[in-house]
């Protein structure tokens, strides 16, 4: 008969493999401890951004603009959105509101939702439905259109609703592929600039001459880029046309 | 074909050939090398999975039973004998891919400043 200790689950450990049982399961511990430890503390920032539910449902009336992406223009505002602030509008999940914004371009309309939020740059996850966005009495004013020139941008280019809050991380290469889920469901896309321009740091990215983001552009979603493209300032928010075939990704 | 193209291209081609694979093991290599698989059919979708897989191991192993190149213990003994090895590749592969993916990522390009290349139509 073999004196070799030999382990059974259900019969108390022999005693020479109890300190290697112990020795085992203190190095495994302390192993993913530390690998956990070494692997968060070599994230990014996730960045301040967040649903703003301690805000409330909020509550405002503005012109809505295709850009093509929906935009309101604010023109009756609450304690929180003032007259003349400009944000995106995205629905409930990985998709946009175009479908519902369509109908209203360039009229009056009261829009109800959830802000998110990330310094600068927030914008309203609708409610659903009419309850979201819903024409309103009076006439639009005409929203003043400002071209900038054009420009030559560094950053990274991400989906509005994640970069405002709705994910964390909301950008980087680990959201890659969410950010392009989200960019085939119409949430609008965000330019994050690597230093801001004309006092922003974000800019609502689009195609040319008015065009949606080019699918081309969506291979580049998330990593960091130089590209050219015409900004126009729309109300109070940047739109900046990206031309795609000047985009090149950065070392 | 960028990268992406290519990994999807390769999976599917490895699938492909794994249900094939499965479809000719399924049907009739398992009734050739495993007489206690005669006649019963209920259990053979539930490994069709592992064989898309691991179709690779079960040509070889099936190649091994069939042409009874060793005795019917030692048809086993090679693949136990890389156990030991591949559990050790497989381990340091996982800190040479994640080493790798933090050296090779970019850095935020933070002291890269905007360029105005021409003034808009209005200014």
């Amino acid at each position: 008969m073999s004196e070799k200790p030999f382990f059974v689950g259900y019969l108390p450990a022999p005693g020479p493999l109890r300190v290697f049982l112990l020795a085992a399961c203190m190095l495994v511990i302390a192993g993913l401890g530390t690998a956990g430890y070494l692997m968060g503390a070599a994230q990014d920032d996730p960045g301040p951004g967040a649903f703003r539910f301690d805000y409330g449902r909020q509550t405002v009336t503005g012109v809505v603009e295709m850009t093509p992406y929906p935009v309101i223009h604010v023109t009756e505002g609450n304690d929180r959105i003032k007259p003349g602030d400009s944000f995106m509008m995205t629905a409930g999940g990985k998709s946009g509101v175009d479908s519902r914004a369509m109908p209203l371009n360039g009229q009056l309309a009261q829009v109800s939702g959830i802000v998110l939020e990330r310094g600068d740059l927030y914008m309203m996850q609708l409610r659903g439905g009419r309850n979201g966005l819903r024409a309103a009495e009076g006439d639009a004013p005409a929203i003043p259109i400002e071209p900038q020139g054009r420009w030559q941008l560094t950053g990274e280019i991400c989906d509005g609703k994640c970069l405002a809050g709705a994910m964390r991380p909301g950008r980087g290469l680990a959201h890659k592929a969410c950010a392009n889920l989200c960019l085939l469901g119409d949430v609008p896309p965000i330019f994050v600039s690597s230093q801001p321009v004309l006092g922003s740091e974000f800019l609502l990215v689009t195609g040319p001459d008015g065009t949606r983001l080019p699918r081309d552009a969506y291979d580049y979603v998330a990593q960091f880029i130089t590209a050219e493209g015409e900004i126009t300032k729309r109300g109070d928010l940047l739109v900046w046309e990206i031309d795609v075939d000047t985009i090149e990704v950065t070392e | 074909m960028d990268v992406a193209q290519a990994l999807v291209m390769g999976m599917q081609t490895w699938g492909i050939i794994g249900a094939i694979v499965a479809l000719i093991f399924l049907t009739i290599g398992i009734d050739r090398i495993d007489e206690d698989a005669r006649g019963a059919y209920v259990f053979r979708p539930l490994l069709i999975p592992a064989v898309l897989l691991i179709w690779p191991i079960v040509l070889w192993r099936w190649w091994q039973i069939e042409t009874e190149r060793a005795a019917w213990a030692a048809r086993y003994r090679p693949v136990r004998a890389y156990y030991g090895a591949a559990v050790c590749l497989m381990s340091l592969g996982i800190v040479v891919i994640v080493f790798s993916g933090l050296s090779i990522r970019q850095t935020w390009p933070g002291d890269v400043a905007p360029v105005q290349l021409s003034e808009g139509v209005t200014q």
